[in-house]
């Protein structure tokens, strides 16, 4: 197995030395580019992922993204110095796969680089993948937005734990999930993972979709776990 | 564009001359109405024969006797005396139609040369007049009651009154217009360095609208400034982070001892957590975000099970839903950082929320120290921070309120700080709930 291509798009030609080595060090093949136009000599050659610093003189990252994805389904993680919600949100709805601020160190960038091509790979567990929202009973979840709005059109928040659990049941809806298997899941989150934590945590988002007069989707089922039992679409 | 304006000057003059006219048309219609005047034929033949008989009688008395005999034709409507006790008031209202009728049906009345006018309305507004006898002294005589003169008195009051009339009228309408664009000046002016930017239109005198001109280019100036400091502080921020990006990535390799590493990294989070807030501060005060609906129960207890999921003692007390209209990021920053400095300064937090018709009301409490009393107002304002040069101690620049205010203040609501009888601080938010 050869090592997975990473082309780096950078400007600041010191952080892309480094950001190139860090790579490097890890494994991967870098190839490096400063503009955009260079982007796209270095993409002629396959690739298996793209890191793209947002602002870019010439073209802003962000067009590039658009125009990227027009021809090529290759994951893109975009990095910006603004690090505000808007740029992370624009990011992810045109297509971007993830989206790293500015400073970062070598450990989260390497952590980001890995889940996002094992996602690609198919190892991974999102199953939400590809697509952009899920509606159920008239609730709507927009993933790259990680928005869960109301029948009504209210925007109702959603913790981290919350919004990977609600994730997780609307990807194997009418299906039984173990208790076990949330536990595993949510330990990235909880900083105490146990059974109880997860009765807690579902129980939490019980409340949340308890607006309609319809009973929440989530029944348990005794002894093993949780069942998600609205029909789920797609968009 | 804008129809030439006369200015304060020229408004001034038009009062006056407007007043002028209304006074000389009132004077006219009075004059012309004076000269139309006549009493009814028997009426008219009465006085003549009352005059010519007086004149007659009065003429061949000795002067001394004169007194005495016009007393003898005075009756109860009508008066006359001799010698003519004072000169007729200068601009009085001749009374031509009257005269003539008199003259007609006693010609001889010719010779007297005889006068009728109306007397002003504070000698009682009736008919009055002189005749010469023929040694040229003068006979006076009135008559109180006459059948229709009411209508010239009628006509005096309006000489009188008319003018002041007018002058008012017209003063008002011209000083309300004149003064409307000056209260619009006002009320832009108090809205100064907000983000609701109001062109006040370029009206009234041309002083005014000279004023209202050079207080728009003034505004204008002053958010050109403003937005300036603004793209140059984003952009500092901005440009700041590259260099903390490769201090990360040089740090990595660097190789140091694990606990200098450690050390310089925080240094590192510190940099970029302080920059976070400048670049939060003024995204929130640039307000992109459009107002939609959301559920503040459900943000707020968000915000405390995310602290509770990092194990910090923080606990909700509310109903599960409240839906209304905010704009949701800057809402959430802002009840963020004030559960953020109730954890870090008080080590607990507690966010009641409820909510009347009308308005929803945020408390957060802490077990802390609060704030001193004297620092309570002060801490609303950008980059102060209460433990100042003591213990730098505190992350972020002192904004977190700041920006909070910003975002309450934008939805129209309040943010209060008060300090709790048992100790410990509390924020107070109220938000008016918009129906749709």
């Amino acid at each position: 197995m050869t090592a997975p291509t990473i082309i780096l798009v950078e400007d600041d030609p010191p952080l892309r030395r480094l950001t190139a080595r860090a790579l490097q060090e890890q494994g991967y093949a870098v190839r490096t580019a400063a503009t955009a136009p260079e982007m796209w000599i270095a993409l002629q050659t396959p690739a298996d992922l793209i890191v793209l610093d947002i602002m870019l003189p010439g073209t802003n990252g962000i067009d590039l993204c658009r125009q990227i994805r027009r021809e090529n389904d290759i994951p893109i993680i975009f990095i910006s110095a603004r690090g505000s919600e808007e740029d992370r949100v624009l990011g992810l709805e045109l297509g971007a796969d993830d989206f790293l601020p500015k400073p970062f160190g070598t450990r989260e960038l390497i952590a980001r680089v890995r889940a996002v091509l094992r996602r690609r790979s198919g190892n991974g567990f999102e199953t939400e993948k590809g697509r952009n929202e899920a509606r159920f009973d008239g609730w709507s979840l927009s993933y790259a937005r990680r928005e869960l709005r109301s029948p009504e059109g209210a925007l109702v928040d959603l913790t981290g734990a919350e919004f990977d659990l609600l994730s997780t049941f609307i990807g194997q809806s009418q299906r039984v999930i173990g208790r076990e298997r949330l536990i595993e899941l949510s330990r990235m989150r909880l900083a105490d993972s146990s059974d109880r934590s997860i009765d807690v945590l579902v129980s939490r988002l019980r409340r949340k979709l308890s607006a309609t007069d319809k009973p929440p989707p989530i029944v348990t089922v005794r002894g093993i776990g949780y069942m998600f039992k609205a029909d789920v679409t797609h968009a | 564009m804008r129809a030439p304006s006369i200015g304060l000057l020229g408004r001034i003059l038009a009062v006056l001359l407007i007043v002028a006219a209304t006074e000389f048309a009132a004077n006219t219609f009075l004059f012309e109405r004076a000269n139309q005047f006549a009493l009814r034929d028997d009426e008219a033949y009465r006085v003549a024969e009352h005059l010519v008989i007086a004149r007659r009688v009065l003429d061949r008395a000795a002067p001394q006797a004169r007194e005495a005999a016009a007393k003898e034709f005075t009756t109860a409507s009508f008066t006359i005396s001799w010698p003519a006790g004072h000169r007729a008031s200068a601009g009085r209202v001749e009374l031509r139609k009257l005269r003539e009728q008199v003259i007609q049906f006693e010609p001889e009345l010719l010779q007297s040369k005889l006068s009728v006018h109306l007397q002003p309305l504070s000698e009682g507004a009736a008919i009055a007049g002189t005749m010469e006898l023929s040694d040229r002294s003068l006979v006076h005589f009135h008559m109180r009651q006459s059948s229709n003169v009411w209508g010239l008195t009628f006509g005096s009051l309006l000489v009188l009154i008319a003018p002041t009339f007018a002058l008012v009228v017209v003063g008002i309408v011209m000083i309300r217009a004149a003064f409307r664009p000056l209260s619009m000046l006002m009320k832009a002016t108090s809205h100064v360095g907000t983000d609701g930017h109001e062109h006040v239109p370029e009206q009234g005198p041309s002083e005014v609208r000279h004023l209202i001109h050079a207080f728009n280019e003034m505004h204008a100036r002053i958010q050109r400034l403003i937005s300036s400091r603004t793209q140059s502080l984003v952009a500092v921020c901005h440009d700041l982070r590259t260099p903390l990006s490769r201090l990360r990535l040089r740090l990595d390799n660097a190789g140091l001892p694990e606990d200098a590493s450690r050390a310089m990294q925080e240094d590192i989070e510190e940099l970029s957590v302080l920059l976070q807030s400048l670049q939060d501060y003024m995204s929130g005060q640039s307000a992109g975000e459009e107002p939609q609906q959301l559920d503040l129960a459900a943000m707020a207890s968000t915000i405390i099970d995310n602290a509770r999921d990092l194990g910090r003692n923080a606990s909700f007390y509310g109903p599960e839903h409240l839906v209304m209209t905010a704009r949701p990021s800057a809402l959430r920053r802002a009840l963020n950082n004030l559960v953020d400095n109730a954890l870090h300064y008080g080590g607990n937090v507690r966010l009641v929320l409820k909510s009347t018709e009308s308005e929803a009301v945020i408390r957060i409490e802490d077990d802390g120290l609060g704030i001193p009393d004297d620092m309570l107002g002060e801490v609303m304002q950008p980059f102060v921070r209460i433990d100042g040069a003591r213990a730098r101690n505190t992350h972020g620049m002192g904004l977190g309120l700041t920006i909070a205010n910003d975002a309450v203040q934008l939805e129209g609501g309040s943010l209060s700080l008060s300090n709790q009888a048992g100790g410990g601080l509390c924020a107070i938010i109220c938000l008016p709930l918009r129906k749709e």
